[in-house]
């Protein structure tokens, strides 16, 4: 059994703790008093996990063992996540990969000759032919592709199918061979507790008027937190959606569940609470540090983007989508819950250099802002870490920097609209219809590498309950131009940034570092 | 009393439309009521020269006598008073009426160095055509002849008022200078000279193509003859004793009105006076003080200095600098009208200052410098301009400072042109190009009015002042020219100063919007050239991508190699003629498999396209289409790179290979869309499908674009090579710099064959 998670409470022993700050980090020493959130360690994974992965499939929860909705004839659509998940990418084979094998043997077994893979990315970029090869292994890849394994299109109006809306009126759309396969197996990686259950077909698969009712600044305001699916509207929604669908599409869903090996072990010492680094980790990160430091920048970029990591699967349970993701959400509870007591004035994040929408690519002013304000900031229960008018600070260099082809519409969102308007419901209704429907975006979604022209407003309104909630946002080495775009203000260092901070929170502030990756969630009593 | 002795006359005055004349006719309109003026006016275009007169009411002079009337009196004065006759001095041809008592002669060009045909056209033979109207006509009116005291030439020492001597025959000198320009014409047509004007197009514009080079050869020829005009009459002036043509003809001028006066062609003689003022600026009182009409002599020369830009000038600090508010010389004219001489005894009168109270270059320098001290000019965004002191170094020292600063900024030209092109190089470019105006405008200043400030005469005005000293009281009181009533301190610094900084004390905010923005409307087209302007790219790179992006790793660098080697020899093409090059540079596909080349492009050359391509640039195509504009690519890029692009243009012209059993040749389909042949394309598509080309706009980013950019209403300059910075700075086309976003690497590389799941194979 690993060590339950840790609130340490900086005294005069503690050590400087690691910060992350896009492609670095550093040591970093915190006022005394500043609570300090540890993730449990790192849980064991499970062993003969092809034996687990069999044994999930033929006795699944609420649902018929596969083999038994397996027979020939009979039209299979394996649909697994995207890029996006895990992050960073995991070492191969990834679990999709072994698990999909697994299926895969089955329905050869059964004689199941029409067999189409499907990425759910929904409205992100297409996955490269590398990344698939990545998340599936040689073998699928090489029997599969180009023609019966490919990314799902939002925008190809032939292969959509509306399944009709729910009582709340929301409008149901997704892919069209999925809905006419005799069965669909959903394969999912859970990172984090607001991914899977019912987010991965309706979503997942759906097209951007499925995907209205619920990303939107209204919804996503009243989902507090993202990650608490019962105090949040987005998953009512998507539960709403779910059960729409499963009157249409019979689904077969298998969910997976990593540990906190987030790092590789040349770089273990990113995974261990600082005061237990032995002499060997301390010396590992001086030479880490400076070698990172010294980098070229793009060469340090693709260096931290060939990272994998060495995740262990902790859970894998399969059947009837609601069971099954009632055990995921239990298993990344474990991993990655930690209880603390009361709600702090200023709340610290250290951003790393992914994100879900930035693998293999940059990590933009507009993903910034979404890792800080949409993901970390929603890593609660119960109540946000920080008081209602606190204040946020992140460390992050946010340059303006943006990769042409995966974000275009970003960078266009970052010129036009948030030269306008930051404030989340501003933009969504004076600017969300252009973008989302403008056919050179649509153009490149479709046949480039790009995210949807829409996705921009996505990851702003991610943010909103955030920027409802904190009263100041301040990012420590943050392009000052880029910072100011986006209505935050820059600090040159950490003391800077809570001297700054002093005007809404006072001098003596009660400080709360959510210390993240490996990926760590406060249940905030 | 003047406006008795004037009472029921007619005054013709020519010029009205000038400095002087308009001065004059204001003043007389004003302030000598009954008499009755006629005036000469040149129709203009589709004016009358009634209508020129009324527009003419509406300029400064006469705000102040308008005001005082009322408009509609003023307006009933001058239909009542003043005649009009349509005329042009210089062309002759125009008859006068028999009753006029005064001629006011104030036309003449004030162009220092004009072309000598021109010159002696106004100044002489405009002379000789007014008089001999007016002796045509039986009149014994008495010839008022408005001079200058420069007419005197290059000398030292006292000038009295007299007739000049010198045995110069105007004749002679006026036959000559008309005919220079046939002579000057034909001399321009020689290959010589031809030559050399194809050789300066071609070096500017061959990038543009040939129909750019002869249209800016010939307007180099026409420069080069107006140019050698000017030499010839100014060199005719210096080789007969004077400054500059202007002074030669108004002395000329002063001659031929003397003989004319004495009797022409058997006519009576006629009553002469020649009025010589200095000169001329703004007014001391009337109508207004620091009254005056666009700018002279020494205006140019006090903004510069006061906006810091005029380190030094030629001049001697001790000499004087004879200047005479534009009112007093008005006041003498008006005098010397309403004192006839006696026919065949004509009088000077010396308008000026220098004689009984001068006023020396320093102390002219130091009341200036005294103003802008108390009262600098603003600089944008600077705060105020501090002046510079002037050393008087003398005219050998001035002259070495500009001869150094005429070579610095012509190395400086030279190396930055050859810089490559960036937002850095165009800033360096601007630079150099304020420098050189600003050491253009000193050798202009120090050569023509150098002269004037080195002259050491004193023009005595002995008989202006008897003249002045025979007025009564009253009449002294107002039409009073005494040059010793003027205080130079609050002269220069109370009035003249303030009176030509005035338009230069509010400084308008930089503009921020550069560019005009496209505004929705049919049958506009929006041209756009690829390279450069909307990609960071260039043929020989997507080349490269494609074979890297078709070999194993390991082949790279032989490939490279191989691309480096020829580099040298399709640049220097590349220079030269763009059409050849690409030719050349394409044979490189014989022999690729189309599907491959397009499978390829599709998979993993398109990434690297959008990644060059800036997302101002796209921002600005689309923003074209939303307006319902056609936008269209014009390029010599191959059509299969173009490709990831082609969605957001109506029409794509890129360059296409003939292909044989699904293999490229490597030849050209048609010769490709470069330089005028854009142009042309361009039109003959707007002809064929109704598009307004003045309404439509065109990027492009090389000088080679010209022709397209100018065959547009709105061109727009995207990261302008140095030869199409320098054409968009001068027409003032909009300059607009679009970069691909931060994050993108400088030199982008496919992934390798063997690192990639998927191989395609383009070569057999």
């Amino acid at each position: 059994m690993s060590r339950p998670g840790f609130v340490l409470e900086v005294d005069e022993r503690t050590p400087p703790l690691i910060v992350h700050e896009g492609e670095g980090f550093h040591l970093c020493e915190f006022p005394l008093g500043t609570r300090v959130v540890y993730p449990p360690d790192s849980l064991p994974g499970l062993r003969d996990l092809d034996a687990q992965i069999r044994d999930a499939l033929a006795h699944p929860l609420d649902a018929e063992p596969l083999p038994e909705l397996l027979r020939a004839g009979m039209k299979l659509t394996i649909v697994f996540d995207d890029v996006s998940i895990p992050l960073p990418p995991m070492r191969a084979p990834d679990i999709r990969q072994r698990v999909i094998e697994a299926v895969l043997e089955l329905a050869a077994a059964k004689g199941v000759d029409d067999v189409e893979l499907i990425a759910a990315n929904s409205l992100h970029r297409r996955m490269t032919p590398g990344e698939l090869k990545h998340a599936l292994g040689e073998r699928i890849f090489r029997s599969f592709f180009p023609d019966h394994l490919r990314n799902h299109d939002a925008e190809d109006p032939d292969n959509l199918v509306h399944l009709g809306q729910t009582a709340h009126g929301e409008d149901v759309e997704i892919n069209k061979r999925a809905v006419d396969s005799d069965l669909v197996v959903y394969v999912n990686i859970n990172l984090v507790a607001m991914s899977g259950g019912n987010k991965s077909v309706p979503v997942g698969l759906a097209s951007y008027r499925s995907l209205r009712p619920h990303h939107n600044v209204h919804v996503v305001s009243h989902s507090r937190s993202m990650n608490d699916p019962p105090n949040s509207a987005m998953h009512h929604s998507y539960d709403r959606m779910g059960a729409l669908v499963d009157e249409h599409v019979k689904v077969f869903k298998i969910e997976t569940t990593l540990n906190n090996d987030t790092f590789p072990r040349e770089l273990g010492f990113l995974n261990k609470r600082e005061w237990e680094w032995t002499v060997k980790d301390q010396a590992t990160y001086l030479a880490v540090k400076h070698a990172n430091d010294l980098t070229p920048p793009k060469l340090r970029r693709r260096i931290w983007h060939g990272t994998k990591a060495p995740y262990q699967v902790t859970g894998i349970h399969a059947g009837e989508t609601n069971a099954v993701h009632k055990r995921t959400l239990e298993a990344i509870y474990r991993q990655q819950l930690t209880e603390i007591d009361g709600q702090a004035d200023v709340l610290v994040f250290g951003l790393p250099y992914v994100c879900p929408y930035n693998v293999n690519s940059i990590m933009n002013p507009i993903l910034v802002m979404c890792l800080g304000l949409g993901y970390f900031f929603n890593m609660y229960r119960g109540r946000p870490m920080v008081r209602e008018g606190g204040a946020l600070i992140l460390f992050h260099p946010t340059p303006w920097e943006f990769h042409q082809v995966h974000h275009p519409s970003y960078v266009d969102f970052f010129d036009e609209v948030l030269a306008e308007s930051t404030d989340p419901a501003t933009i969504e209704t004076k600017f969300e219809g252009q973008y989302a429907t403008d056919p050179w975006y649509i153009h490149l979604y479709r046949n480039s590498y790009a995210y949807h022209g829409v996705h921009p407003f996505y990851m702003w309104y991610w943010g909103a309950h955030a920027l409802e909630h904190v009263g100041d946002v301040i990012v420590v080495g943050g392009d000052r131009a880029a910072c100011t775009r986006m209505g935050f203000r820059s600090a040159s260092t950490f003391a800077d940034a809570l001297e700054m901070a002093s005007d809404t929170v006072g001098r003596a502030p009660r400080i709360t570092y959510l210390k993240n990756p490996p990926l760590a969630m406060a249940e905030v009593r | 009393m003047i406006v008795e002795a004037l009472a029921g006359r007619r005054v013709l005055i020519t010029g009205v439309t000038g400095f002087l004349g308009q001065a004059v006719l204001e003043r007389l309109l004003a302030d000598v009521p009954d008499t009755a003026l006629t005036v000469l006016v040149r129709p203009k275009g589709s004016q009358s020269s009634r209508d020129r007169l009324h527009r003419l009411l509406e300029k400064p002079v006469f705000w102040h006598w308008r005001e005082r009337v009322g408009d509609e009196r003023a307006q009933a004065i001058v239909d009542e008073r003043v005649e009009t006759i349509d005329g042009d001095v210089g062309a002759g041809g125009f008859d006068l009426p028999g009753d006029l008592d005064v001629v006011l002669h104030c036309a003449a060009t004030v162009s220092f160095d004009p072309p000598i045909d021109e010159g002696f056209a106004t100044n002489l033979q405009g002379t000789i055509n007014l008089y001999d109207a007016v002796a045509r006509s039986g009149s014994a009116a008495h010839l008022v002849h408005v001079s200058t005291a420069y007419v005197a030439g290059v000398r030292k020492g006292v000038v009295p008022e007299g007739p000049l001597a010198h045995a110069v025959d105007w004749r002679t000198e006026l036959d000559a200078a008309l005919a220079a320009r046939n002579e000057v014409e034909r001399l321009s047509r020689r290959p010589e000279v031809l030559e050399r004007c194809l050789e300066a197009a071609r070096a500017e514009h061959r990038k543009a193509g040939p129909q750019t080079v002869s249209a800016d050869a010939e307007r180099r020829r026409r420069e080069w003859v107006d140019k050698r005009l000017v030499d010839h009459g100014r060199l005719r002036a210096h080789s007969l004793g004077w400054p500059d043509v202007y002074t030669l003809t108004k002395a000329l001028g002063e001659r031929a009105a003397e003989e004319i006066a004495a009797g022409w062609n058997g006519s009576a003689p006629l009553p002469l006076s020649v009025v010589r003022p200095s000169i001329v600026e703004s007014a001391l009182a009337h109508p207004y003080p620091g009254w005056i009409d666009g700018f002279k002599m020494a205006e140019p020369i006090i903004l510069a200095y006061g906006r810091g830009t005029l380190p030094d000038f030629p001049g001697i600090p001790d000499g004087v600098i004879d200047i005479i508010p534009a009112d007093l010389v008005v006041n003498a004219l008006i005098v010397a009208a309403a004192h006839r001489p006696d026919p065949g005894a004509p009088a000077y009168y010396h308008v000026s200052s220098g004689d009984r109270n001068p006023l020396s270059f320093r102390r002219l320098y130091e009341n200036v410098k005294e103003y802008f001290e108390a009262h600098p000019l603003p600089e944008r965004d600077r705060g105020e301009v501090k002046v510079p002191t002037w050393e008087f170094p003398g005219r050998q020292k001035v002259e070495s400072m500009l001869r150094t600063g005429e070579r610095l900024v012509e190395v400086a030209d030279k190396t930055v042109e050859r810089l490559p092109r960036s937002s850095r190089m165009r800033e360096l470019m601007t630079k150099v190009h304020r420098q050189r105006r600003q050491v253009e405008f000193m050798r202009r200043y120090a050569d023509l009015y150098g002269p004037y400030a080195e002259a050491e005469v004193r023009y005595t005005d002995e008989r202006a002042a008897e003249l002045c000293d025979r007025l009564t009281p009253e009449d002294r009181e107002r039409f009073g020219f005494d040059p010793r009533t003027i205080d130079w301190r609050e002269y220069l610094q109370d009035i003249h100063c303030p009176s030509v900084t005035a338009g230069l004390r509010h400084v308008p905010a930089r503009s921020t919007a550069r560019a005009q923005r496209p505004q929705p409307g049919t049958g506009v087209v929006a041209v756009f050239d690829l390279e450069g302007t909307l990609l960071s790219s260039n043929v020989v790179e997507s080349y490269v991508w494609l074979r890297l992006a078709e070999l194993p790793r390991s082949v790279w660098p032989a490939e490279l190699a191989a691309v480096a080697r020829a580099l040298p020899r399709l640049l220097a093409t590349d220079r030269g003629d763009r059409g050849e090059f690409l030719r050349m540079f394409y044979r490189r596909y014989e022999g690729a498999s189309v599907e491959g080349v397009r499978r390829l492009v599709e998979d993993h050359v398109a990434e690297l396209i959008l990644q060059r391509a800036a997302p101002a640039a796209i921002r600005r195509v689309r923003e074209h289409r939303r307006h319902g504009h056609v936008t269209i690519l014009i390029t010599g890029a191959l059509d299969v790179f173009i490709e990831p692009l082609a969605p957001l243009f109506d029409d794509v012209r890129a360059s296409r290979l003939a292909v044989v059993d699904g293999c490229y040749t490597g030849q050209l389909d048609e010769p490709p869309l470069v330089g005028e042949a854009r142009a042309a394309w361009l039109r003959r598509e707007a002809g064929a499908n109704a598009l307004d080309l003045a309404r439509s706009w065109a990027y492009g980013d090389s000088h080679s674009d010209l022709p397209l950019l100018e065959a547009v209403g709105h061109p727009v300059a995207v990261n302008p090579d140095a030869g199409l910075y320098r054409v968009a700075r001068r027409r003032r086309w909009p300059v607009e710099e679009w970069e691909h976003s931060g994050g993108t690497p400088r030199f982008a590389l496919p992934t390798p064959a063997d690192a990639r799941p998927v191989r395609t194979v383009v070569t057999p």
